[in-house]
């Protein structure tokens, strides 16, 4: 589902996770536990995969 | 005013009204934010609001919102699957469903997991050049427990209504809460993984083996389509007419998952109250849908979102939330350094009439 996940900050404070996906979309995803992109962000981190942090 | 006595007419004119008794949201394919049709699907998309398409290793896809609909039934639309290329030899692992996931805070009257669980009865409207075996699935996804039942497309190309009552189930409980509970699986292709055991037909700890026993494989000739609609769940064991909502009422119960901003008007303003930027980098515009959500939204943009101020557009700018996404309200940000613009009180909007914004807090 996703090609890129990146984290995005303002004023120092994390805000979203930006996501490319394989079909070319791009999604803005709150930090939100009962979203489900954000639940399928958590499990394909826990897959092993790796959010882009540039920090802010 | 008092009443003498309940005319047969009377009783039969209230029991016609609407009483949201189907669980199912829109069930008549009605509703269709995200487009009408989608293209070349290997994967998983929609179209119609609330139901997912989702397909592994079983083909190519195209799904739509059809006017093809059984004659007299009152229905407008219904949701088609068309094959456009086969596969005839299915790996293990194959499997392709149209699915609804549903709150379980919406379930709690079917009293689940007690002696006096309800009994569900689907019916529907169900059309395919391939005829043979298929397999509605229903899974209580809080306690892993599935339940499968057979049906049969008898007729090519024909409309059959089809009527399945899955008895009530006294173990496990669904959750009260906005997660989902339930989820409603037609299904149209299973590899083996699905199709090994003994189909579950009755409750039971759900074994990936018995979930589609039978089932044909719909992906196996680019003849191949499908067509459903009238789709209606509801407590007991018979089933009742299908429940027509006003089109007002059908869009809002869908909106508390899918909120499309834009694509149909020429002005698609993000913000009325007004937006603002600062000499930095971000504009931003505050958002609140026509209904609460079901949970703080993901958005994504189809187009191009631009920066309108004083009946002047820039264009060049990248777009997210900023903080503050909630149910009911939230920020979407316009980010483009050195943008140029120095004023205040800007707005964003889409770039075309067809760009829009969407917002989705949908089970998938």
């Amino acid at each position: 589902m996703f090609i890129e996940i990146k984290k995005i900050y303002l004023n120092n404070e994390f805000i979203y996770y930006h996501c490319i996906l394989q079909n070319g979309k791009q999604m803005a995803v709150p930090l939100d536990e009962a979203n489900s992109d954000y639940q399928a962000i958590q499990q394909w981190i826990s897959e092993g995969n790796t959010v882009i942090d540039n920090g802010n | 005013m008092a009443i003498d006595k309940v005319t047969s007419a009377a009783l039969e004119t209230s029991t016609n009204q609407p009483n949201f008794r189907n669980i199912i949201i829109n069930g008549d394919m009605s509703q269709a934010q995200r487009g009408t049709s989608v293209s070349s699907l290997t994967g998983t998309d929609a179209t119609c609001d609330r139901w997912r398409f989702a397909a592994t290793s079983a083909g190519t896809w195209t799904i739509s919102q059809s006017t093809t609909v059984p004659t007299g039934e009152g229905f407008a639309t219904s949701f088609k699957a068309d094959c456009t290329t086969a596969n005839g030899s299915l790996s293990a692992g194959s499997i392709l469903r149209f699915s609804q996931f549903i709150e379980g805070q919406n379930l709690q009257y079917l009293k689940k997991g007690t002696s006096s669980a309800e009994s569900l009865t689907i019916s529907f409207h169900v059309r395919s050049a391939k005829t043979g075996t298929y397999i509605v699935n229903i899974k209580d996804r809080d306690n892993t427990r599935s339940f499968s039942q057979s049906y049969t497309i008898s007729s090519a190309d024909t409309w059959e209504k089809k009527t399945i009552t899955f008895d009530g189930d006294t173990t496990g409980a669904f959750g009260n809460d906005n997660d989902w509970s339930l989820e409603v699986h037609f299904y149209l292709v299973a590899g083996t993984t699905y199709t090994s055991g003994t189909l579950a037909t009755a409750w039971e700890s759900s074994t990936s083996a018995n979930l589609a026993v039978g089932q044909v494989n719909l992906a196996d000739s680019t003849s191949n389509d499908w067509y459903v609609t009238g789709i209606q769940l509801e407590a007991g064991s018979v089933a009742s007419d299908f429940e027509f909502l006003p089109h007002d009422v059908n869009k809002e119960r869908c909106l508390r998952y899918c909120f499309k901003h834009g694509g149909e008007a020429s002005t698609q303003y993000l913000n009325a109250q007004g937006g603002y930027y600062d000499a930095n980098y971000i504009a931003f515009g505050l958002v609140s849908p026509p209904v609460p959500m079901r949970s703080a939204p993901s958005l994504t943009v189809n187009g191009t979102v631009i920066v309108h101020r004083l009946n002047t557009d820039y264009t060049g700018w990248t777009w997210g939330f900023i903080s503050g996404v909630q149910s009911q309200s939230w920020f979407v940000s316009a980010n483009k350094s050195s943008h140029g613009v120095t004023a205040q009180h800007s707005l964003i909007k889409c770039a075309t009439t067809s760009d829009f914004f969407l917002y989705s807090s949908e089970f998938f």
